[in-house]
């Protein structure tokens, strides 16, 4: 019966909504605001009733242990958290110079004519199913840059799926999200404020930075965007991070797992066991946390730059 | 101007060029790869019309199709997207517009946990919900409602009636949460990026609140608006994961009231076996997909 | 399975639709267990505990053999080169995989092919396996925790082992067979294990790099090479040793994991054989289920077929092997204990 409820009222609460906006504009849109802020309620109350069998059975070691022993039902997910925030970093510092990139030359370099194809085909790259970015890693891009980075000394990548192929295909994966929103606040930097940096005499060049630093907030929103679908990557990554949960590595160019792939590789087979299940959300849970502090810092940041 | 910021120009803009090209030029290679690769295949498999409407080729098939996942990812994208963009876009109205509010903010925090969510446990959060619901759902809404539509035709059942435990319904609703958060944030960004004198401008000519902020601003964010409802639609007619446990998949022409087949779903699948019909059929599968979301992006372009 | 049940479909008309798909074996169960699914497929029997919980409801049979091999990489001693394959044991095997075997020019390998011994050269082991939760794994690390008990102690077996090797030494996941199987074809020196059938079609590739072993079966001391014939006597020799051991065949609704248990690494033939199960329910009405009667007489009509004219090699896809007789008929005894 609470199934049904729940499923049932969604209809009218959203048909509600709308009617609201009608008449009291913005109550009706705080009833939305209202139901993302539930929903996300609901998914980490799923998550807290899902995981807690193992939590009272190991409290914190399980986000704190290493390795993942299913037939001994030993489960950690710090080596996760730790590919997580490895193969996001690698994606986001490849990402976001190219997003940057693309707003300016889409902005300042490209003729009127160009603009618009380039830009389409920006946002192509954001549409094309994850599915098909994971084949071409397996295929392509993992044995691709296995024998580049095998041509410095020390032979680094041991296999063609590691933490690095997977930020790298991810930066690949996101950068259009991060594209698109600063595209958005570069194209609308006010006449004024351009005319002005122009009449200083600035480059297209300087012109540029400034323009990047006045939209910045973009830059940020988009950073999160970002961030944010870097982590939640869930099928690419699965098919080229290289699976390695025995070990606790800060090499990116080893083998590893994020927690979004270890759920999605896991998961099938996890009902098997015991406290599988519970594990993975618990790392689904430990994400979350994660993904909390990292808002945490960004309203911080926002604060302090007085956006 | 002296030559060292001439050069610095030079440079400077060589670079974001540089960046901004690197970005798109694994696109070309994926997109060469696929279409080379896909349309090779949808030739052998039985040529174009044969591809799109057939059931999929086993191991020892010739020729096949992907008559029954190319139906069920239209419909459940379709169905996504709607409920998507009309839960998304008022909420980006709320968050770009009404920023100053403190609940604002906080949707706006909610909305960005919701992007980084793998999106396989979106799915099952979606699948837990309708294990809850299935059986009430069923007896109290879905029997009667089936019965009392029976007499309209036998074809309605294709659409309505009591849901199996996966469904296009659930898959659709899956997919409908993984688009909210994208179409939300860019169109907030485009409400914020409004200037001050713009939105006065619009209450002072609009009146109510309602006219200003939909009707007179309307052009100065519906690129934006048009651009996230796009980036969103094709999104999530690629995503595989949250369809795995909610819609589960299926190899031929059924209900939607039970498992439905997905394009993504058999690329995941036909992709990873060993046998070339297969992963052909899989390559001339994603060489559609793409088509599906170039059309979707000309028609857009052309008017907006 | 999709390819019987598209062939049926067609035999029968285009009047029936068996819907099935790959989520995996402990979503097979799972799922099926949860009443999501008409049936469930696995590979690897009911798990004891969850049998527990339903037994003598339903039943689970046998429908197809499969097998795995252990492909490797090392242009030196490559097939097309030397024209010959390597010779490995469990024992060498799970010692790769538990990091105790580091090089290819470890004694122990040479020592098992003394053809090859000077050609193998001194470069680390990169041991690859599934990064996925996997009935492959399982039945791979079923094999060698039986034929090497030290593995058993150590690492065990399951859909996803603690493999040593990734701390000691090289090892490394990929995702699905495919990844294993790319991983192999594109890294130099690694060893890996997957589906008989995705060597299969692609044996010139490995041949031209490497290669795929002869596994020793520690019960006879034969190596075998991964063949149609040689799987096929592994998977009846398992089954000759199960009835000497418990008298008669196994019952299709008693728990089948000490029947896995025997099948693995059995008597004769090639020793890596692995089943996929089928699950199903023994009165459809009683567990719930809409429409029970036409449902399970459909199932049944779909078995059977997949029971006889199913395993005719025409309607078996590459790499797989049809079931002996003596065990289909197995799966037969099953569908009647299905009703109606």
């Amino acid at each position: 019966m609470l199934g049904l409820l729940l499923v049932v009222l969604i209809i009218p609460y959203l048909i509600a909504a709308y009617g609201l906006l009608f008449v009291k504009l913005r109550w009706g849109l705080r009833l939305f605001g209202a139901f993302i802020v539930a929903t996300i309620g609901l998914l980490t109350a799923m998550f807290l009733v899902e995981a807690y069998p193992i939590i009272a059975r190991d409290g914190v070691a399980v986000f704190l242990r290493t390795s993942w022993d299913p037939a001994r039902e030993s489960y950690g997910v710090l080596q996760a958290l730790a590919g997580t925030v490895l193969t996001s970093a690698v994606a986001m510092a490849l990402a976001m110079p190219m997003a940057l990139g693309v707003a300016v030359t889409i902005n300042e370099i490209l003729p009127a004519r160009l603009r618009g194809i380039f830009g389409s085909l920006v946002d192509l790259t954001a549409t094309m199913p994850t599915v098909i970015y994971g084949l071409w890693g397996l295929f392509v891009l993992g044995p691709t840059l296995q024998s580049l980075i095998n041509y410095l000394p020390g032979g680094m990548m041991t296999s063609p799926y590691t933490l690095f192929t997977a930020g790298v295909l991810l930066a690949i994966m996101i950068t259009p999200y991060a594209a698109a929103v600063i595209r958005e606040g570069y194209a609308l930097v006010p006449k004024p404020v351009e005319e002005a940096v122009y009449a200083v005499g600035a480059t297209r060049f300087e012109a540029a930075l400034i323009k990047l630093r006045y939209v910045r907030n973009y830059i940020l929103g988009g950073f999160f965007l970002a961030l944010g679908r870097a982590m939640g990557e869930t099928v690419a990554v699965a098919m080229v991070v290289g699976g390695n949960y025995a070990r606790f590595t800060t090499n990116i160019f080893e083998s590893g797992v994020t927690i979004s792939s270890l759920i999605a590789l896991q998961f099938p087979n996890a009902a098997s066991y015991q406290y599988m299940v519970p594990a993975l959300f618990a790392g689904a849970l430990l994400l979350t946390l994660f993904g909390l502090a990292i808002n945490a810092a960004a309203i911080y940041i926002i604060q302090k730059w007085q956006i | 101007m002296t030559a060292a910021r001439k050069l610095i120009n030079w440079l400077g803009l060589g670079l974001f060029a540089l960046l901004g090209v690197a970005a798109v030029v694994p696109l070309f290679l994926i997109i060469g790869d696929i279409y080379i690769k896909g349309i090779d295949a949808i030739n052998r498999l039985g040529g174009l019309w044969h591809f799109l409407t057939a059931l999929p080729p086993t191991p020892f098939d010739e020729k096949g199709g992907i008559g029954p996942m190319l139906v069920g990812t239209l419909y459940m994208t379709a169905l996504g997207a709607l409920l998507g963009i009309a839960v998304g876009f008022p909420l980006g109205v709320y968050i770009g517009e009404m920023r100053r509010e403190k609940f604002a903010n906080v949707s706006r925090a909610a909305v960005n946990i919701l992007v980084e969510f793998p999106t396989i446990v979106v799915g099952l959060f979606v699948y837990a919900v309708m294990s809850l619901a299935k059986q009430s759902l069923n007896q109290y809404l879905l029997d009667p409602l089936s019965k009392a539509l029976s007499p309209v035709g036998g074809w309605i059942t294709q659409f309505i009636g009591p849901l199996d435990g996966f469904n296009a319904y659930a898959g659709a609703a899956a997919l409908a949460i993984i688009m909210i958060p994208y179409v939300a944030l860019i169109t907030a960004s485009a409400y914020a990026s409004i200037e001050q004198q713009l939105r006065e401008a619009a209450y002072a000519i609009g009146g109510r609140e309602f006219n200003a902020l939909f009707v007179v601003l309307r052009k100065a964010v519906s690129r934006a608006v048009v651009t996230a409802a796009l980036l969103g639609t094709a999104k999530i007619a690629g995503e595989t994961a949250p369809l795995l446990f909610t819609a589960f998949g299926n190899t031929y022409y059924a209900p939607f009231t039970g498992p439905t087949a997905a394009v993504s779903l058999w690329i995941w699948y036909a992709a990873q076996t060993p046998y070339s019909v297969q992963i052909a059929s899989a390559y001339g599968a994603a060489a559609v997909l793409l088509t599906i979301i170039l059309i979707i992006f000309i028609v857009a372009r052309i008017r907006g | 399975m999709f390819t019987w049940s598209k062939t049926f479909y067609q035999v029968t008309g285009g009047k029936i639709q068996v819907n099935y798909q790959s989520i995996g074996s402990g979503a097979g169960a799972a799922q099926f267990l949860g009443k999501n699914l008409d049936f469930g497929a696995s590979d690897v029997p009911m798990p004891k505990d969850k049998y527990q919980q339903v037994a003598g409801q339903f039943v689970q049979f046998p429908v197809i053999i499969g097998s795995i091999v252990i492909a490797y990489n090392v242009p030196e001693i490559a097939y097309q080169k030397t024209g010959k394959y390597l010779n490995l044991t469990a024992e060498v095997i799970a010692l790769i995989y538990m990091g105790n075997i580091t090089q290819w020019c470890d004694p122990r390998i040479k020592a098992l092919n003394p053809g090859l011994a000077d050609k193998l050269p001194c470069k680390d082991i990169v041991a690859v396996h599934r990064s996925d939760g996997s009935g492959t794994t399982a039945a791979f690390t079923l094999y060698l925790s039986k034929a090497y008990p030290a593995w058993n102690q150590t690492v065990s077996w399951g859909y996803t082992v603690n493999w040593p090797a990734d701390q000691k030494a090289k090892g490394t996941g990929a995702k699905g067979n495919e990844g294993v199987a790319q991983a192999v074809l594109q890294t130099p020196y690694s060893i890996g294990y997957i589906e008989f059938a995705y060597w299969a079609t692609n044996k010139d590739k490995y041949d031209q790099v490497g290669g795929v072993a002869f596994v020793r079966n520690d019960n006879d001391g034969k190596y075998y090479f991964p063949t149609t014939e040689n799987v096929a006597m592994g998977a009846a020799a398992g089954l000759e040793r199960y009835i000497k051991k418990y008298g008669a065949p196994p019952a299709p609704d008693a728990d089948w994991n000490p029947v896995s248990i025997e099948f693995s690494n059995p008597p004769q033939g090639y020793p890596i054989v692995s089943f996929t199960y089928v699950f199903l329910w023994k009165d459809y009405a009683a567990e719930g289920y809409g429409d029970a009667a036409t449902k399970a007489a459909l199932l049944k009509a779909f078995f059977r077929w997949v029971l006889t004219e199913g395993q005719k090699p025409e309607n078996i896809v590459e790499g797989y092997i049809p079931l002996p007789s003596s065990i289909a008929n197995i799966g037969l005894e099953a569908l009647n204990m299905v009703k109606p």
